[in-house]
Protein backbone atom coordinates (compact mmCIF):
# COMPACT_ATOMS: atom_id res chain seq x y z
CA UNK A 1 0.00 0.00 0.00
CA UNK A 2 1.28 3.65 -0.76
CA UNK A 3 0.51 6.93 0.65
CA UNK A 4 -0.52 9.86 -1.91
CA UNK A 5 -1.25 12.95 -1.44
CA UNK A 6 -3.00 14.50 -4.35
CA UNK A 7 -2.50 18.54 -4.71
CA UNK A 8 -5.93 19.50 -6.65
CA UNK A 9 -6.22 22.81 -7.76
CA UNK A 10 -7.67 22.23 -10.90
CA UNK A 11 -11.74 22.41 -10.60
CA UNK A 12 -14.19 20.42 -12.35
CA UNK A 13 -16.25 23.19 -13.38
CA UNK A 14 -13.88 25.15 -15.78
CA UNK A 15 -11.30 22.02 -16.19
CA UNK A 16 -12.73 18.94 -17.98
CA UNK A 17 -9.16 17.13 -17.00
CA UNK A 18 -10.79 17.24 -13.22
CA UNK A 19 -13.01 14.53 -13.80
CA UNK A 20 -10.60 12.04 -14.57
CA UNK A 21 -8.64 13.30 -11.89
CA UNK A 22 -10.81 12.68 -9.09
CA UNK A 23 -11.48 8.96 -11.27
CA UNK A 24 -7.46 8.35 -10.41
CA UNK A 25 -7.59 9.07 -6.66
CA UNK A 26 -11.25 7.04 -6.20
CA UNK A 27 -8.96 4.05 -8.36
CA UNK A 28 -6.50 4.54 -6.50
CA UNK A 29 -8.50 4.52 -2.94
CA UNK A 30 -10.68 1.62 -4.33
CA UNK A 31 -7.25 -0.58 -4.58
CA UNK A 32 -6.62 -0.15 -1.00
CA UNK A 33 -3.70 2.92 -1.53
CA UNK A 34 -3.50 5.71 1.44
CA UNK A 35 -5.45 8.38 -0.37
CA UNK A 36 -5.87 12.00 0.32
CA UNK A 37 -6.63 15.36 -0.94
CA UNK A 38 -5.66 19.00 -0.78
CA UNK A 39 -7.88 21.55 -2.76
CA UNK A 40 -6.14 24.80 -3.79
CA UNK A 41 -6.51 27.34 -6.08
CA UNK A 42 -9.77 26.92 -7.57
CA UNK A 43 -9.91 23.68 -6.92
CA UNK A 44 -11.98 24.49 -3.80
CA UNK A 45 -14.89 25.41 -5.45
CA UNK A 46 -16.47 21.95 -5.43
CA UNK A 47 -16.37 21.97 -1.34
CA UNK A 48 -18.69 24.18 -1.02
CA UNK A 49 -21.76 23.21 0.59
CA UNK A 50 -24.30 22.98 -2.72
CA UNK A 51 -21.74 22.80 -5.41
CA UNK A 52 -22.42 20.16 -7.85
CA UNK A 53 -19.22 18.15 -7.87
CA UNK A 54 -20.09 14.42 -8.18
CA UNK A 55 -16.17 13.54 -8.15
CA UNK A 56 -15.51 15.06 -5.16
CA UNK A 57 -18.93 14.05 -3.81
CA UNK A 58 -17.86 10.63 -4.58
CA UNK A 59 -14.65 10.71 -2.82
CA UNK A 60 -16.27 12.17 0.60
CA UNK A 61 -18.97 9.50 0.24
CA UNK A 62 -15.81 6.87 0.37
CA UNK A 63 -14.18 8.63 3.12
CA UNK A 64 -11.22 9.56 1.38
CA UNK A 65 -9.61 12.37 3.74
CA UNK A 66 -10.16 16.05 1.87
CA UNK A 67 -8.43 19.35 3.16
CA UNK A 68 -8.93 22.43 1.82
CA UNK A 69 -6.41 25.04 1.78
CA UNK A 70 -7.09 28.00 4.07
CA UNK A 71 -5.40 30.62 1.90
CA UNK A 72 -7.48 29.50 -1.19
CA UNK A 73 -10.74 29.34 0.71
CA UNK A 74 -10.68 33.21 2.26
CA UNK A 75 -9.50 34.16 -1.42
CA UNK A 76 -13.02 33.11 -2.54
CA UNK A 77 -14.62 34.72 0.56
CA UNK A 78 -15.62 30.98 1.78
CA UNK A 79 -14.70 29.54 5.42
CA UNK A 80 -15.67 26.57 7.15
CA UNK A 81 -19.22 27.09 7.81
CA UNK A 82 -19.64 27.07 4.38
CA UNK A 83 -18.09 23.77 2.89
CA UNK A 84 -19.49 20.74 2.86
CA UNK A 85 -19.48 17.83 5.50
CA UNK A 86 -16.08 16.34 6.28
CA UNK A 87 -13.75 18.79 4.43
CA UNK A 88 -11.07 19.93 7.11
CA UNK A 89 -9.28 23.36 6.64
CA UNK A 90 -6.08 23.44 6.29
CA UNK A 91 -2.33 24.98 5.25
CA UNK A 92 -0.10 23.75 2.93
CA UNK A 93 2.13 22.42 5.92
CA UNK A 94 0.71 18.88 5.11
CA UNK A 95 1.76 18.96 1.58
CA UNK A 96 5.23 19.81 3.37
CA UNK A 97 4.48 16.82 6.25
CA UNK A 98 3.49 14.35 3.27
CA UNK A 99 6.79 14.82 1.75
CA UNK A 100 9.15 14.26 4.46
CA UNK A 101 7.00 10.83 5.06
CA UNK A 102 7.80 10.05 1.93
CA UNK A 103 4.57 9.86 0.34
CA UNK A 104 3.51 10.27 -3.22
CA UNK A 105 3.03 13.84 -3.52
CA UNK A 106 1.31 14.71 -7.04
CA UNK A 107 0.22 18.02 -7.93
CA UNK A 108 -3.05 18.02 -10.00
CA UNK B 1 21.88 9.31 -0.91
CA UNK B 2 18.92 11.16 0.15
CA UNK B 3 19.00 13.77 3.28
CA UNK B 4 15.94 13.73 5.51
CA UNK B 5 15.76 16.81 5.81
CA UNK B 6 15.83 18.27 2.25
CA UNK B 7 12.97 18.69 -0.14
CA UNK B 8 13.39 19.33 -3.76
CA UNK B 9 10.67 21.29 -5.89
CA UNK B 10 10.52 21.68 -9.79
CA UNK B 11 8.63 24.66 -11.29
CA UNK B 12 8.03 26.16 -14.69
CA UNK B 13 5.10 28.62 -13.93
CA UNK B 14 6.76 32.17 -15.13
CA UNK B 15 5.89 34.99 -13.47
CA UNK B 16 2.87 37.48 -12.61
CA UNK B 17 1.12 35.07 -14.49
CA UNK B 18 -0.92 32.38 -12.71
CA UNK B 19 -1.76 31.44 -9.21
CA UNK B 20 0.35 28.34 -8.88
CA UNK B 21 3.43 30.97 -8.37
CA UNK B 22 1.40 32.35 -5.06
CA UNK B 23 0.62 28.78 -3.82
CA UNK B 24 4.53 27.56 -5.18
CA UNK B 25 6.03 30.15 -2.86
CA UNK B 26 3.41 29.99 0.08
CA UNK B 27 4.91 26.02 -0.46
CA UNK B 28 8.49 26.67 0.03
CA UNK B 29 7.24 29.27 2.67
CA UNK B 30 5.84 26.15 4.52
CA UNK B 31 8.70 23.66 3.74
CA UNK B 32 11.30 26.86 5.51
CA UNK B 33 8.47 26.79 8.99
CA UNK B 34 9.33 23.20 8.84
CA UNK B 35 13.07 23.38 9.41
CA UNK B 36 13.45 21.96 5.56
CA UNK B 37 15.99 22.66 3.02
CA UNK B 38 14.69 23.68 0.17
CA UNK B 39 16.24 22.91 -3.31
CA UNK B 40 14.57 24.79 -6.43
CA UNK B 41 14.92 23.79 -9.89
CA UNK B 42 13.34 26.37 -12.12
CA UNK B 43 12.61 25.39 -16.34
CA UNK B 44 10.70 26.86 -18.89
CA UNK B 45 9.25 30.14 -17.86
CA UNK B 46 9.70 29.81 -13.98
CA UNK B 47 13.75 31.37 -14.76
CA UNK B 48 12.32 34.44 -14.70
CA UNK B 49 11.22 34.69 -11.23
CA UNK B 50 14.43 35.33 -10.07
CA UNK B 51 15.42 38.17 -12.85
CA UNK B 52 16.88 40.94 -11.30
CA UNK B 53 15.33 43.85 -13.41
CA UNK B 54 11.60 42.92 -12.68
CA UNK B 55 10.32 46.53 -11.76
CA UNK B 56 7.56 47.46 -9.94
CA UNK B 57 4.66 49.60 -11.14
CA UNK B 58 1.89 52.17 -10.38
CA UNK B 59 -1.81 51.68 -11.52
CA UNK B 60 -2.91 54.86 -13.21
CA UNK B 61 -6.44 54.03 -13.80
CA UNK B 62 -6.57 53.65 -9.62
CA UNK B 63 -4.51 56.72 -8.97
CA UNK B 64 -2.13 54.81 -7.46
CA UNK B 65 1.68 55.23 -7.57
CA UNK B 66 4.44 52.80 -7.64
CA UNK B 67 4.42 52.60 -4.00
CA UNK B 68 1.07 52.76 -3.12
CA UNK B 69 0.41 49.85 -5.23
CA UNK B 70 2.93 48.01 -3.63
CA UNK B 71 3.66 45.57 -7.02
CA UNK B 72 5.02 42.43 -5.36
CA UNK B 73 7.96 41.15 -7.49
CA UNK B 74 8.97 37.51 -7.47
CA UNK B 75 12.94 38.21 -6.93
CA UNK B 76 11.50 39.97 -3.90
CA UNK B 77 9.59 36.75 -2.74
CA UNK B 78 13.00 34.78 -3.57
CA UNK B 79 15.17 36.75 -1.45
CA UNK B 80 12.74 36.84 1.16
CA UNK B 81 12.92 33.32 1.72
CA UNK B 82 16.69 33.37 1.23
CA UNK B 83 16.80 35.94 4.45
CA UNK B 84 14.10 33.60 6.23
CA UNK B 85 16.45 30.22 5.71
CA UNK B 86 19.71 31.79 6.49
CA UNK B 87 18.03 33.56 9.80
CA UNK B 88 17.09 29.98 10.53
CA UNK B 89 20.33 28.10 9.24
CA UNK B 90 18.68 26.17 6.66
CA UNK B 91 19.79 25.48 3.62
CA UNK B 92 17.56 27.46 0.25
CA UNK B 93 19.41 26.77 -3.19
CA UNK B 94 17.87 27.72 -6.55
CA UNK B 95 18.99 26.86 -10.14
CA UNK B 96 17.45 28.02 -13.12
CA UNK B 97 17.73 26.36 -16.29
CA UNK B 98 20.42 27.60 -18.15
CA UNK B 99 18.71 26.87 -21.71
CA UNK B 100 15.55 28.53 -20.44
CA UNK B 101 17.28 31.34 -19.34
CA UNK B 102 19.30 31.96 -22.45
CA UNK B 103 15.79 31.58 -24.44
CA UNK B 104 14.60 34.42 -22.43
CA UNK B 105 17.29 37.04 -22.58
CA UNK B 106 17.01 37.06 -18.28
CA UNK B 107 20.45 36.10 -17.27
CA UNK B 108 20.58 38.65 -14.97
CA UNK B 109 19.47 37.23 -11.57
CA UNK B 110 19.58 37.99 -7.97
CA UNK B 111 21.96 36.56 -6.16
CA UNK B 112 22.30 33.26 -4.53
CA UNK B 113 20.19 31.70 -8.05
CA UNK B 114 22.67 29.56 -9.98
CA UNK B 115 22.83 28.65 -13.37
CA UNK B 116 22.85 24.86 -14.41
CA UNK B 117 20.90 22.17 -16.72
CA UNK B 118 18.75 18.71 -16.06
CA UNK B 119 21.76 17.02 -14.43
CA UNK B 120 21.59 19.59 -11.38
CA UNK B 121 17.72 18.16 -11.27
CA UNK B 122 18.93 14.62 -11.31
CA UNK B 123 21.37 15.31 -8.40
CA UNK B 124 18.65 17.41 -6.60
CA UNK B 125 16.24 14.98 -7.25
CA UNK B 126 18.82 12.17 -5.84
CA UNK B 127 19.78 14.06 -2.77
CA UNK B 128 16.13 14.90 -1.11
CA UNK B 129 14.06 13.14 0.67
CA UNK B 130 11.21 13.66 -1.83
CA UNK B 131 10.83 15.98 -4.90
CA UNK B 132 7.43 17.71 -6.28
CA UNK B 133 6.83 18.73 -9.72
CA UNK B 134 4.37 21.46 -10.52
CA UNK B 135 3.21 21.55 -14.02
CA UNK B 136 1.69 24.30 -15.38
CA UNK B 137 -1.97 22.43 -15.93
Amino acid sequence: MSKYLFIQSQDPFTESRARHQFELIGQLHEAGHDVSVLLVQNGVTPARRGARGEGLDQLLNREVSIYADVFSLEQRELDESDLKDRIIVSGLHIIIDAMLARGKVIWH
Amino acid sequence: MSHDRILTFAFMEPPFESERTITFFRLLDAALDRDVDVRVFAYEGAVALAFAHQQPHGNAMHGRDSGEEAHPLTKDWIRALQEKAKAKRIGFEWINCGLCVDERGVNDVIDGCGRGGPPDLWRYASEARNTLTIGTR
